[in-house]
This record gives structure tokens, sequence and C-alpha cells, in this order.
């Protein structure tokens, strides 16, 4: 048990080397019973290393995972159990079609020819698939092989359920319904893990973000804590008429612990922590000064939150 | 173990349903091999014929030679499609399956042994009928000692990619196996004259593909070519068939030691 939940997965000192690359070092991380974690990172990052090994694809160089209580280097039958992957790039032989591709995955895992045969043609109805069940992988775009890899683990249904970069090369609508479908087998009982570098799928989708970067664990918590982390990342917008003079603005400053505040041309950004709890005491200082003519609150975006845990941007 | 043999059979299947996909090529085999056997071979035994006298029907020993080489290509081409698999990355999904190791090793040996049998069948209906064998026993005998001895080929193959790794080095060793295996045994060349080059005579009685040979020929034509085997019968029987388990058994535990230890990467 951690923060009052239980612990589905359990990371410990977890490194990974290829040959002299080091992939992840001495990572240390908790996952939830039946939450939606983000894994957030550029690529090569470390993210689908961790997920792989999750997996049972590669073993820990190092330390160990613990999924369920069972550990990958030691019990990885028992882990496997638990566990479904989709991976990154999608997995299958190029002149295989997506009906066999399905089919065959869902009688591995364990389902009858004719329990098979349902399961699949309703995850392939739910992600728009089902019309091109007979065409060749090779013939799809790269958008329907990812909604055949993500379709495995919807067939699966597994205590475990892991996506690396589910939506990549998917559309708005198609995102959507894969989202959907997500949250939709957590709601079931499955934990969830998403590794993504995109932010507003991170954000959308995960109660819980990791933000990983090099191989180590830069930042943790719900999108909501890791933007609070920032130092002045809330900044409260207060469009004024007249100006501010500047014995107002060093009160200001003091008694709402701001870190910086700009003041130009009837608009007043003020850089807090915690902003949604200063906006009141800054209306009560202001309103016998200047007339306010409109009051916002810009939180960070996770782009912000990325850049502040690592001093890098996604895209480097 | 019930569930261990359900995911066994859907390794198999797996594998069979992969040699479907290749209809062109063992179309293309298929009308070769027969152009083979129906007239390079028919022509290659006149001149024997010619040079040694009619004591050995060459065309009959030359047949059975000719499918046991084919036999022992297509099963040395499994390795060149588990490789093929690691390219496409298609080796991960098989480990993040719920199946256990040594099972996945077993059902993919397994797969790649029947798979290469079925490909091969042809072939071998193609000799049988040239050869005017049609005893219900003898082909049975034949058929099963090609399956055991495709167990122990796809075995040694895929154990190979597992331990070369490099998709040019198993290109390389292949190739020189193929060429090398087939050449040093007696597969085309009989026993009894490949005792006048020792070394190659050697190297022929412990190659497995002169014992599958030289079975064959032994089922179909006892009396003939029985002076022209490598070893005795039930030797040649026992060769297959211990080469088969002892490949199957050491590659198993091969390929699982390196699966689980992330040593295929």
């Amino acid at each position: 048990m951690s923060s009052g939940r239980d612990v589905a997965i359990s990371i410990r000192n977890f490194v990974k080397r290829f040959g002299d690359i080091v992939a992840v070092r001495g990572l240390n991380l908790d996952i939830y019973d039946r939450e939606i974690f983000g894994l957030l990172g550029p690529n090569g990052s470390g993210k689908s290393t961790t997920m792989l090994t999750i997996a049972t694809v590669y073993r820990p160089t190092e330390g160990d995972i613990y999924v369920y209580g069972k550990s990958v280097s030691r019990e990885s039958d028992e882990v496997r159990k638990y566990v479904g992957i989709a991976f990154q790039e999608p997995k299958a032989m190029w002149i295989d079609k997506p009906i066999e591709i399905l089919t065959w995955h869902a009688r591995v895992i364990g389902y009858s020819m004719s329990d098979a045969r349902r399961v699949v043609r309703e995850v392939m109805e739910m992600l728009d698939l089902w019309e091109q069940r007979n065409k060749m992988f090779s013939e799809l775009s790269g958008g329907t092989r990812k909604k055949v890899e993500v379709a495995k683990v919807l067939i699966q249904r597994p205590r475990v359920a892991i996506f690396d970069e589910p939506t990549a090369q998917l559309d708005v609508i198609a995102k959507h319904i894969v989202w959907k479908a997500i949250k939709e087998l957590s709601r079931e009982g499955s934990t969830v893990i998403v590794a993504t570098n995109e932010m507003y799928e991170a954000e959308a989708l995960s109660e819980r973000i990791g933000i990983i970067y090099k191989g180590e664990l830069k930042g943790l918590g719900t999108p909501a804590e890791l933007k609070d982390k920032i130092p002045g990342g809330d900044i409260i917008e207060i469009h004024i008429e007249g100006s501010l003079d500047p014995l107002t603005k060093q009160m200001l400053a003091e008694k709402l612990g701001a870190y910086k505040i700009d003041h130009n041309n009837g608009l007043i950004r003020i850089y807090v922590d915690k902003g949604e709890e200063k906006i009141t005491p800054a209306i009560e200082m202001l309103s016998n000064k200047v007339k306010i003519k409109m009051i916002s609150m810009k939180e960070p975006s996770l782009d912000d939150v990325f850049m502040f845990f690592t001093g890098a941007r996604l895209g480097e | 173990m019930r569930d261990d043999l359900r995911l066994l059979y859907l390794l198999i299947v797996y594998d069979i349903h992969k040699i479907m996909r290749y209809k062109v090529f063992i179309l293309m085999r298929v009308a070769w091999f027969s152009v083979q056997v129906g007239f390079f071979a028919y022509l290659i035994s006149h001149i024997v014929g010619q040079r040694f006298g009619g004591e050995l029907t060459y065309y009959h020993f030359y047949l059975l030679g000719a499918y046991t080489s084919i036999l022992f290509t297509v099963s040395m081409f499994r390795g060149y499609e588990t490789a093929q698999e690691f390219e496409e990355g298609l080796i991960e999904y098989m480990l993040s399956l719920p199946i256990k190791r040594k099972i996945l090793a077993i059902g993919r040996i397994l797969g790649g042994s029947i798979a290469s049998f079925i490909l091969t069948l042809p072939m071998m209906l193609i000799v049988l009928f040239l050869l005017g064998a049609f005893d219900l026993f003898s082909i049975s005998l034949a058929m099963a000692s090609a399956m055991i001895f495709s167990i122990g080929i796809v075995s040694l193959s895929i154990s190979l990619v597992f331990l070369i790794k490099s998709g040019d080095a198993t290109d390389i060793t292949f190739g020189i196996l193929d060429s090398l295996l087939v050449r040093l045994s007696t597969v085309f060349y009989p026993a009894i004259i490949l005792l006048s080059f020792i070394p190659y005579y050697y190297v022929s009685s412990v190659n497995p593909l002169s014992y599958l040979a030289d079975f064959l020929r032994w089922i179909f034509y006892p009396q003939e070519l029985s002076k022209y085997l490598i070893n005795n019968p039930m030797n040649l029987a026992f060769f297959i068939i211990g080469f088969a388990t002892s490949m199957l058994v050491l590659a198993t535990i091969f390929i699982e030691k390196k699966i689980e230890g992330g040593g295929w990467k």
C-alpha cells in the first residue's frame, strides 16, 4: 500500500543496459491499481524500455519490477498472465489480414474460437476497423495499423494494459475513439499505462504522470500537482483602467508572495504559486485603487512542466 | 498442461498459416523440382548407368537424395523466417504473449518442422509417383522419418539464428551450411564411392542428411540399394531419432535461455 491505494506495479532501482548504452538509470516508481498512468518523455527517454520490461520482453539489468507482487525477473510466466501490450510499432506479418492477426491473438489469450470471433468483431467495429478486416496488413495506412495494434489489448482486457504511443498517426476522431476505449478499460478494472510524447494526450488520459528523460524519472504527480511544482507557474492576468502605482505593486507582490509582477498597457500579470487561492486577495487589494475590467488565470501547460523538470522541450 | 498443449497447437497453426502465404514460392519450387527429378535426374542417371553399368539404378538413388536435399533446405529456411521476424519486431510480440518460454521454443520448432514437411509434401509425392512406390506402410514410414529429420534441422537453424543474431552473418552461415552439408553427404553420392575419399566419407558418416537419404532408400529399395547405404537400417533410424531428439532438447534449452535473458536483443 502507498498513498492509501493498492500498488499494481512496483518498479525498484530498475536499470536497463544494452551493451554500453544505459536506457534506464535506477528508476523507482509505483503505479496504482486501476489508475491510468501516463509516462511522458521524448523518443529515446526510456519509456518503451520500461514498458517492454514490465511486459517481460526485456529483463532488468539491475533492480526489479513487480506486477501484482510477481517479479518480472523471476516469475515472468506469471507476470505475462496479467499484462497486455500495444507496441509503438504495430507487430504483424505484412501479408496477414487484420481479422487473422486479431483472431489468432484472441485464441492465444484464451478465448474459444466462437468467443474470439465475437470479441474481435466487437472491438474491430468499435475502432472502425471491420470494413478493412480482409485487407493485407501492408495495404493498411499507418493509422489503421496502429488501431490493429491497440485492438489486441482491447480484446485481451488484461489487468495491466500497456499502450506505447497509442494514438501516434491517428486522426483526431480516431484519437478520441481510442482514448474513450482506454478510459473504458480502466473503468472495467484494468491498470493502464500510456507512454506518450504528446502533452495533451498525457493530460487527457492520465490520473498521474511520470516525466521520464534520459532514463531517469524527473517528475511525478497529477497534472495539477506537477503544474503547481513550477515556482510562479500560475499567472493571474488583471485588465485595469489607468495605471498601477509602484507602492501598490510592491504591496501586491508582498501580500500574494508573487515571484514577479509585470504591468503594461493596463494589463497586470502576477506570477504566483497556487493562483486559484490568490485571485480573491488580489481583487480585494486592487478594487480600492483601480477599476478592474477583467480577471483571468493561466496555468502552465504540461509543456512548461516538462521544460521545468527536464530543462528541455519535448521535441528536443 | 492442457493450456500448454493448446498454446503449442496455436503456435504450430501460426507456422503452418505462414507457409500458406508463399503460394507462388511453393509453386515455383514444385515446378523446378519436377523438372529436376523428371528430366535432369533421368539424364544424369543415364550417364551414370553408362559409366558404371546397370547394377545400380542411380535414378532411384538420386530421387530420394533430391527429396532429402529439398527438405533440408526448406527446413533451414525456417531460420531465415525467424531472422525476418527479428527484423519485423515480431519476436517482441511473441515474447509478450502469455506463453511459457519453453512452450514458445518447442512450438516454433515443431510448427516450423510441420510447415517444412507440408511444404515439401508435393515434392515427396512426385518422387514416390516417379518411383512407382505406392506401399502405404513404406510411405508412412518415409513421411515419419522426414518429419523427425525436419525437427532436428529446424532446431539447428533457429538456434543458429539466436546464436548469430546478425542478418548478414546468418545469410552467409546458412549459405555455407546448405552447400556443404548437401555435398558432404550421401545425398547424391553412394557411400561405397565415398570410401575412395576417406575424409569425405567420415564427414558423410556423421552428416544427418546421409542418414535420412539412405534410410529412405532402404525403405523403398531394401534389396537393390542396401549395399550402398552408409550404415545398417537400424542405425540409420536410431541416428535420425537421436539427432532430432537431441537437437530439439538442446535448442529448447538454448532458445529459452536466450530469450529469457534478453540475449536475443
